[in-house]
């Protein structure tokens, strides 16, 4: 499943895939595929991808 | 051992040892860079399994037809063969799952250097094969090993560059 939220909040902070992956130290190739719904991130990803993007788990990776 | 058994011999080591020093220098220098993130780690275990399976199954290829065909084979061109396999499964998996290189590794300097490494042994499997040959007797010999690992990395640099190509455009941005 794709994972808008993560994007659209990537987007309000204009920031490329690149950008991202370099903040949370992962290839641009992965971050795509948590986008895409590919990947599934470790806890460990998902909380540094939360912290650079300013949001909580819950509003980026919970499907509730 | 006779002296050209032993010249063999000590050409391999040496040999050997130049590739790890370059090998280490080139890491010395961050051009080689095992830094890899959790996905692409995942990616490349699976491709290391299928890259294991591969040699295990080519190296028990290469004993039967050896035990059924006869000797078609020096032992060292052969083993290089099921290596240059597994390698070649293993690198071709990571390719098209993009774990391939690491995240601090430039494409460009790889896959020039694999250029470099493909046509250098290529030109020595073709020097092989005008004088003395590549084939003995019906049987390869040892010095197919250039021209297999020139045809392994040319594998790979040709697989990485197509992949390169063929990935959609809009993949690189969204």
């Amino acid at each position: 499943m794709k994972n808008l939220r993560m994007k659209a909040a990537r987007a309000a902070l204009d920031m490329s895939q690149q950008d991202l992956a370099d903040a949370v130290g992962v290839s641009r190739q992965t971050v795509h595929a948590i986008e895409k719904g590919d990947y599934n991130p470790t806890i460990r990803l998902c909380t540094a991808i939360c912290r650079v993007l300013g949001k909580t788990l819950d509003e980026l990776f919970w499907e509730g | 051992m006779d002296h050209y058994h032993a010249g063999i011999a000590l050409g391999l080591a040496i040999g050997l040892l130049a590739g790890f020093l370059f090998v280490a220098f080139l890491f010395k220098r961050k051009v080689l860079d095992m830094h890899f993130d959790e996905r692409q780690e995942r990616a490349r275990g699976k491709a290391f399994q299928y890259g294991f399976f591969t040699l295990l199954i080519s190296a028990y290829a290469y004993a039967v037809s050896d035990m059924v065909l006869g000797r078609w084979c020096d032992p060292m061109a052969g083993v290089t063969l099921c290596v240059a396999a597994g390698m070649c499964v293993f690198a071709v998996t990571c390719i098209l799952k993009d774990a391939y290189l690491s995240l601090r590794e430039k494409p460009r300097t790889i896959m020039t250097m694999f250029a470099l490494l493909s046509s250098v042994n290529l030109g020595f499997g073709v020097l092989h094969h005008i004088h003395p040959g590549l084939v003995e007797n019906g049987v390869l010999t040892y010095r197919a090993v250039n021209p297999i690992i020139g045809l392994a990395t040319l594998v790979i640099l040709v697989v990485y560059i197509v992949n390169y190509l063929l990935r959609p455009r809009e993949e690189e941005e969204e």
